[in-house]
């Protein structure tokens, strides 16, 4: 039972992680039909931020996070101005190698700027004790992970369900065409969508960061990737969709490797084998909608 | 054999001959120049690269597929290349952790039919991945293909007993020849060039644009697709091969997301679509990144002086893909501008 | 020729058809109208494999026997001789005009991609004939000079004559046209009744149309049926239905011109 439950906890926080970063995916792709490819690296450039603030400025630990996360959000806003907003009626095809350009882009200034070796995190001493209760052993970090994504999470329910930005975003989301001739100022929206999604991937890098206290400028590679599967098993748009996902791909991941642990080897293989099992039964995710091209 | 077959249909593959004879030419005039082994090396990956940019051209440019898997079809055929043509006693002498299958031991063979072995099994392969893939569009496509390649790594880095695991495989026999290097990029010209202009061909253009019109004339949107998929997974395996001879040696570390991205380079750069837009940017982009290593290396020139900038090469070449997609897409706005209001007064008199 | 046996196509709560009957005989010519949103392109979506309905048959009988088209594959569908053209234009748009019609010619075509790529005698014979055949094809809409134009420079008007001529390129037995005459202007509309009249003679087809227009399905339509809110509310020769009252009211208020 003790047994179970240690796995719970580790899956609980790492499915959440999943969740914060996969709603950026999700949001994104709801909007405009993109991919973002460097939504991965968003996160990496939270955590280095975090990382450089705290080595240069006095701050305390807790501002060094929100300033952090809130200039990965503004970082958010310029790539999209930059390097997706000219192409925004290109084919999709072309808008994606756009951002597949992006995201090596910025892993390779990463490597430039920030080197390639890896960097020790410094864990602020509050969220790094670790705590026994019982037989069960975890850290203080892995319970403030799932508070603060379901926080997050609140907030965002809320802006998107109460707020007129919200609404905006729904509707873009839903009819584009439409939303645009209502007089919505797509590009304000799009931004603001960028920024809520970026700013939860920088607090996603911070929190992992956290927990596995090392950066290397290719860190947000395979979480991103993983991200983007937990939106798709949701229904790629769906934010409900991306936190199901999420915390599925979490738990799953934490499971199978503590039941079966001669598996390990083939851990970052599962995502895909689960996101193929997905897209073949349910192609749209577990929530999204049937859409079907009109004829 | 290939003029008799090119001579049948004239007037579409005619204004490809032009470009197959001077292709010819040059690997033969290339031959005859003593290049030292840097500039012999740059040559053979351009002529690998050219292969490698058809084939993905075949399946993303010509069919409108975005498959972004061509990195795992590559390793298949650089392992499958590699334990084919390695020699027994080399096998025993890599396989340190865990020996090699008895079976697999003993099988040494030319390169040529390992080539085609590497060809047929990632077709194979392709074939299996496409049934699911295929039924999947755009984005999702695009991630599924990734997902299968990411597998087929995971499978590799696993199968120690064929693959040596993590430690890669040393030893394969290098092959320094531009013919077969050039040779291969050739027939693959030609395959390209009789493909596309035969009447299947024309019908994965027309799958690319419009999907639902294309079978509503009776062309089996999914079969040609699995089509296109598996014989852009064939030459995939090809080049992975050739890069296993080229080299000399394979480890799971070389095939990442990295070359499916420099292959993805080669075809926007060169053209969607276009048979010589990719052979040219081929060598171009794959001299370039070659040459570009010394951004990488430490810099001493007049002033400047640098311990080494390492990921430098790569920021200037994706910054480049990513000037090239978006100033392309602004002309190409400017351009079209009075032709879009036309056609939005015609849809509104619709 | 077509037989379409209590017909219904839902979309989650929304019921696009409600148990529609109908059926063409041969060479026909039979008109399908009503107001917007009523279901028109539903059922021919259904008939072309596009969608499979919810419920119902749809029964194809090209030379004397019955053969259930329901649940098809568009592709099938159109080998076994149905083919149409779409409301919203659908051209190859990168390809030549001549090369839309090349492509239809696909469908008969029996050499396999091996004997595509090494130009096997079969292949090139075969190619021949498609050659020649979309080239006869373009002549008879009237769009030889503009063969080698790109599909989509062409006028409104003639990118609805290439599409019917790259759907005649199929050897269709049944020919289905989607508003075949929306964005003409008078004199093209003339030409355009004129025009399906001659192919069905010459081609032996039979033909089902949706058309907004009320001249021209008023004008070369031999029956009529009329659809409103996915139900069928009236069915007849041209004289009944303008004189239909639930037709009339149907269309009370809404531009039908």
């Amino acid at each position: 039972m003790s047994f179970f439950i240690q796995h719970l906890i580790n899956g609980l926080s790492l499915g959440s992680l999943y969740a914060l970063i996969a709603i950026g995916y999700t949001m994104v792709y709801g909007i405009l039909r993109l991919i973002n490819f460097a939504h991965g690296d968003i996160f990496m450039l939270g955590a280095y931020l975090v990382y450089y603030g705290m080595l240069w400025t006095p701050l305390p630990w807790w501002l060094v996070f929100i300033v952090a996360a809130l200039l990965t959000g503004l970082f958010g806003i310029l790539l999209e101005r930059f390097a997706y907003a000219p192409l925004r009626n290109e084919p999709r095809i072309t808008v994606l190698i756009s951002a597949i350009g992006a995201s090596f882009l910025m892993e390779n200034l990463a490597i430039l700027l920030f080197g390639g070796r890896p960097r020790p995190f410094s864990v602020p001493a509050l969220l790094d004790h670790s705590v026994k209760v019982g037989a069960i052993s975890f850290n203080v970090i892995q319970i403030v992970i799932p508070v603060v994504t379901a926080i997050l999470l609140a907030i965002l329910s809320f802006i998107i369900l109460k707020t007129k930005t919200g609404m905006a975003m729904r509707a873009l989301s839903t009819d584009y065409e439409a939303a645009s001739l209502m007089g919505i100022n797509i590009n304000r929206i799009i931004s603001m969508t960028f920024f809520i999604g970026s700013t939860l991937a920088a607090i996603g890098g911070i929190l992992y960061s956290c927990r596995y206290p090392q950066l290397m400028p290719l860190m947000g590679m395979m979480p991103g990737i993983k991200c983007f599967i937990a939106a798709v098993i949701g229904g790629i748009g769906n934010l409900t969709g991306a936190v199901v996902g999420g915390l599925i791909l979490g738990m799953s991941e934490i499971l199978i490797v503590g039941l079966l642990p001669s598996l390990n080897d083939y851990r970052d293989g599962f995502a895909f084998v689960i996101l193929i099992l997905i897209l073949i039964i349910k192609p749209t995710g577990l929530f999204g909608s049937n859409v079907k091209e009109k004829v | 054999m290939s003029f008799k077959l090119l001579k049948t249909n004239k007037q579409q593959v005619g204004k490809h001959l032009i470009g197959i004879a001077i292709f010819a030419l040059l690997l033969i005039v290339v031959n005859f120049i003593p290049f030292d082994d840097y500039y012999r090396k740059i040559m053979n990956l351009s002529f690998i690269y050219v292969t490698l940019g058809l084939s993905l051209n075949l399946i993303n440019g010509y069919t409108g597929l975005f498959s972004l898997g061509h990195y795992g079809f590559m390793a298949i055929g650089a392992y499958v290349v590699a334990v084919l043509t390695m020699s027994s006693e080399s096998k025993e002498a890599i396989f340190m952790i865990v020996p090699c299958y008895d079976w697999l031991k003993n099988i040494q063979m030319h390169y040529l039919p390992a080539l085609l072995l590497a060809g047929l099994v990632s077709a194979l392969l392709g074939f299996l991945i496409s049934l699911p893939v295929l039924r999947l569009n755009d984005d999702y496509l695009a991630i599924a293909s990734m997902g299968f390649a990411e597998i087929i790594l995971v499978l590799i880095r696993t199968q120690f007993r064929i693959t040596n695991g993590a430690l890669g495989l040393k030893g394969i026999p290098r092959i320094d020849s531009f013919w077969l290097y050039g040779g291969m990029a050739l027939l693959m010209i030609i395959f390209m060039v009789l493909l596309t202009t035969s009447r299947r061909g024309a019908a994965l253009e027309a799958i690319r644009e419009d999907e639902i019109a294309a079978s509503a004339v009776g062309i089996n949107a999914f079969s040609h697709k699995v089509v296109s998929f598996t014989i852009g997974s064939f030459w995939a395996g090809v080049g992975g091969g050739l890069m296993a001879t080229l080299i000399g040696t394979v480890n799971p570390m070389q095939f990442t997301f990295q070359l499916t991205f420099n292959i993805l380079l080669i075809v926007v750069l060169g053209g969607m679509g276009h048979i010589w837009g990719t052979v040219v940017s081929a060598i171009l982009v794959t001299s370039a990144m070659e040459i570009m290593r010394f951004l990488d290396e430490p810099m001493h020139f007049l002033f400047i002086h640098s311990d080494g900038l390492p990921g430098l090469r790569m920021v200037v070449l994706s910054a480049l893909l990513m000037i090239y997609v978006i100033i392309r897409a602004t002309n190409k706005k400017r351009k079209n501008k009075p032709a879009l209001s036309k056609k939005k007064m015609e849809a509104d008199h619709a | 020729m077509l037989k379409l046996e209590n017909i219904t196509m839902r979309f989650g709560g929304v019921v696009a058809v409600n148990n529609f009957s109908m059926h063409i005989e041969n060479n026909e010519i039979v008109g399908l109208i009503g107001p917007n949103g009523a279901g028109k392109t539903t059922a021919f979506n259904m008939v072309t494999g596009v969608y499979t309905p919810t419920e119902g048959k749809i029964i194809y009988t090209p030379e004397g026997k019955d053969i259930d088209i329901t649940g098809m594959k568009p592709e099938h569908i159109a080998d076994l001789g149905i083919c149409r053209t779409f409301q919203n234009i659908r051209l190859f748009k990168s390809m030549s005009v001549l090369d839309n019609v090349k492509i239809a010619g696909n469908l008969r075509m029996k050499s396999g991609w091996l004997e595509n790529v090494v130009r096997s005698p079969r292949y090139n014979h075969e190619r021949q004939i498609i050659d020649e055949k979309a080239a006869k094809l373009l002549e008879e809409v009237g769009l030889s000079e503009q063969a080698s134009d790109q599909s989509t420079s062409l006028p409104y008007g003639k990118q609805r004559r290439l599409e019917i001529a790259r759907a005649l390129a199929t050897d269709p037995k049944l020919l289905l046209l989607d508003e075949p005459a929306a964005g003409m202007n008078p004199q093209e509309t003339q030409e355009l009744m004129d025009f399906i009249r001659q192919i069905r003679d010459r081609y032996h087809l039979t033909i089902f149309l949706i058309e907004h227009h009320m001249d021209v399905v008023m004008g070369i339509c031999e029956r009529i049926y009329v659809l409103d809110h996915g139900n069928l509310i009236a069915n007849g020769v041209p004289a009944e239905i303008q004189s239909n009252k639930a037709v009339i009211e149907a269309y009370l208020g809404v531009d039908n011109a």
